[in-house]
């Protein structure tokens, strides 16, 4: 390419002494008239001009031509072989092609069997042998391991809390309360002249601690809540026992589902469903910050059963969607009740009476500073009104 | 003439307060649903006292009575399989049902399986063997009890149940054109059936409940108001009971009532 530039730079040198010497023979052609050699050379470098024009102008003719062909060519995009995706289309295949359940390193990294590691390079290799040996440390290596070495095995924790998720989960709330449902007994049916077996555990019964319910997969959190990035609004900090926390593990599940039971630990794409890449937020989420799970005073009688408060949960087929759905009546049998404590009619009252009252009991004033809405004011039989109707 | 004259003038005056107190009522937003609380309660011992029933499913059918009376008479002829009856059948150890029945349990995953409950019932013993060989850990396969259990025995009476309940739900869908919702109790025999249409419905548990030595089934019309009544603790909850509930808290409360029939009995075979 460099050899037909300067060649190229050569010609036009060349072209530059044809077109003086042109120049030299026109003004002969007024003085001496149109001669054989005059209208020559004047061909000659009419051609050479042409040519020059062409080739100089920032490349070549087949430069242009290769130009030309890449613009109606879709450009392949660079592809990063340091973030693997399931979303490529090639990455689509049935999850045991490169997934194995459990892995052989299950006793080490769990206290039960589980997909605990990366696949093994085969996995990756037979479609990735290029990348796999590309320069000294292969983009590619850092998928898995912390270090890319041929030295160093290290992997990052298996899935790598740092990377983007790739999948949602899918869970049915109504189909795992179902089964968890147990029948009722009907205590001391005494008939009229007949005894009775006294026992007390036909009372004892629903007070076990042990039967299954929402508290297998949500206990309480016990992590001091992660603050929203612009900070808590009014800087009211929860207490770490304010939330529940959510199964982010295979243990809430394979112990009913590793086999037979559908979906099953081959079956992944029966809770796991592909997604745009997330990043969870971390921050709880709450209409009522200021509500505490543990709360309820020295007797904690916010402890009640689940379903009470979460009225909607025993029917949600899915986790699309899902609200936490804690009707006001969650809270006014207590918090509304005339001689006990009227908490919600009290802030009501304030803000009849000025525009700008934040309701601060439950909210912080991100919320408190909203019109309450109207199943508030139905709850403390009060008319509805929103702010800007205040005088 | 003076007094027909007053008449007209009082009928007028009538006429149109009349109008503006109908165009004062406050009428709910177009599109508004209704909700409906709905509380089960069954008599206990000897019917005076009451108890909520908790952990059912009860569904809720557009239509009334009358638009669904065909269906509603298949539910009430299908033949009740208990939870006895079901495990019986299959082969179930007397032990295993021994173990349901004490803790009331419709199914193995109601409750975790202590130590001394896999040594009593063969099934268990079974699975929990059959999980220490596969993972070397005799605890672990305690906790992982079901997933060595025979498909019957871990949900083949939830699976009977569901596919009853499915075939029922779907029939009562294409005769109504409308979903079939569904709620299940809290253990005060409480559930809330939300975002409903306002109209008529049927709130039925479908399957007939096991309670004591008894089934129950429900059958009950309800009329759904436009207007978020979840939110008014004043307006009552709709209370369904059974014939046996005689507590004079409840007396005048009760909206609907149950049909009762005696459990179908299963002997155990010698």
């Amino acid at each position: 390419m460099s050899k037909s530039r300067n060649l190229i730079l050569r010609m036009s040198d060349k072209l530059q002494f044809v077109v003086d010497l042109w120049f030299s023979q026109a003004s002969c052609r007024t003085k001496q008239r149109q001669t054989k050699v005059c209208r020559t050379s004047f061909i000659i470098a009419t051609i050479l001009v042409h040519c020059a024009w062409i080739y100089s102008n920032d490349g070549s003719v087949i430069a242009q031509k290769r130009r030309k062909a890449q613009t109606q060519r879709p450009v392949p995009a660079r592809i990063d072989y340091s973030r693997f995706s399931h979303s490529t289309k090639q990455h689509q295949e049935a999850c045991s092609t490169c997934h194995k359940a459990p892995t052989s390193n299950w006793k080490k990294a769990r206290a039960f069997p589980d997909v605990a590691d990366y696949p093994a390079h085969d996995a990756c290799v037979r479609c990735h042998r290029s990348q796999f040996f590309k320069g000294a440390q292969p983009p590619i290596c850092t998928n898995c391991h912390t270090k890319v070495s041929p030295r160093d095995e290290a992997r990052f924790a298996f899935r790598n809390p740092a990377r983007p998720r790739q999948f949602k989960i899918e869970f049915p709330h109504d189909k795992h309360q179902d089964v968890i449902a147990f029948l009722q007994r009907r205590p001391l049916q005494i008939a009229r002249n007949q005894f009775a077996r006294v026992s007390f555990l036909a009372h004892a019964v629903q007070a076990r601690a042990d039967y299954n319910n929402c508290t297998i997969c949500h206990s309480t959190d016990m992590r001091a809540p992660v603050a929203p990035r612009e900070g808590w609004a009014d800087r009211f900090v929860p207490n770490t026992d304010s939330f529940k926390t959510a199964p982010g593990a295979h243990s809430a599940c394979f112990n009913c589902h590793w086999k037979s039971q559908q979906p099953t630990k081959d079956n992944c794409a029966g809770c796991h469903k592909l997604a745009a890449p997330f990043v969870p937020d971390p921050t709880p989420k709450r209409i009522s910050m200021k509500f505490q799970h543990e709360g309820g005073g020295d007797k904690k009688i916010h402890v009640a059963e689940c379903t009470t408060c979460h009225i909607n949960i025993t029917k949600a087929a899915s986790l699309r969607g899902l609200k936490p759905d804690v009707p006001i009546t969650g809270c006014t049998e207590c918090h509304n009740k005339s001689g006990l404590r009227e908490d919600l009619g009290t802030e009501l009252a304030a803000l009849d009476k000025n525009r700008d009252f934040v309701c601060s009991y439950c909210h912080t004033s991100d919320v408190g500073r909203r019109d309450p809405p109207a199943g508030h004011y139905l709850v403390a039989e009060r008319i509805p009104l929103k702010r800007k109707d205040v005088k | 003439m003076i007094i027909r004259r007053k008449r007209t003038v009082c009928l007028m005056l009538l006429l149109c307060l009349a109008g503006m107190a109908v165009g004062q009522t406050p009428n709910p937003p177009a599109g508004a649903t209704g909700v409906i609380r709905l509380r089960v309660r069954v008599g206990i011992g000897d019917g005076t006292k009451a108890k909520g029933l908790s952990r059912k499913r009860f569904f809720m059918i557009k239509g009334s009575l009358e638009d669904n009376k065909d269906l509603l008479q298949s539910l009430e002829q299908r033949a009740v399989v208990s939870r006895d009856c079901f495990y019986r059948s299959i082969g179930a150890s007397e032990e295993l049902i021994a173990w349901l029945k004490e803790s009331d349990c419709e199914s193995v995953y109601c409750r975790e399986v202590d130590q001394k409950e896999v040594a009593t019932v063969p099934e268990f013993q079974h699975a929990v063997a059959a999980g220490e060989k596969e993972y070397g850990d005799r605890e672990l396969a305690r906790k992982w009890l079901s997933v060595n259990l025979s498909a019957n025995i871990r949900s083949g009476f939830y699976k009977r149940q569901q596919q009853e309940i499915q075939s029922f739900v779907a029939q009562a869908e294409q005769q109504s054109h409308a979903k079939v919702a569904s709620v299940m109790t809290d253990r005060n025999g409480t559930g809330f059936f939300t975002d409903i249409e306002p109209g008529v419905y049927v709130i039925s548990n479908i399957l007939a409940t096991e309670v004591g030595t008894a089934t129950e089934l429900w059958r009950c019309e309800v009329k759904v108001a436009p207007g978020d009544l979840a939110t008014a603790t004043r307006e009552k909850p709709y209370l369904i009971s059974d014939p046996d509930n005689k507590d004079p808290k409840d007396k005048k409360n009760i909206k609907c009532v149950s049909v009762e029939r005696p459990l179908p009995a299963c002997p155990r075979v010698p």
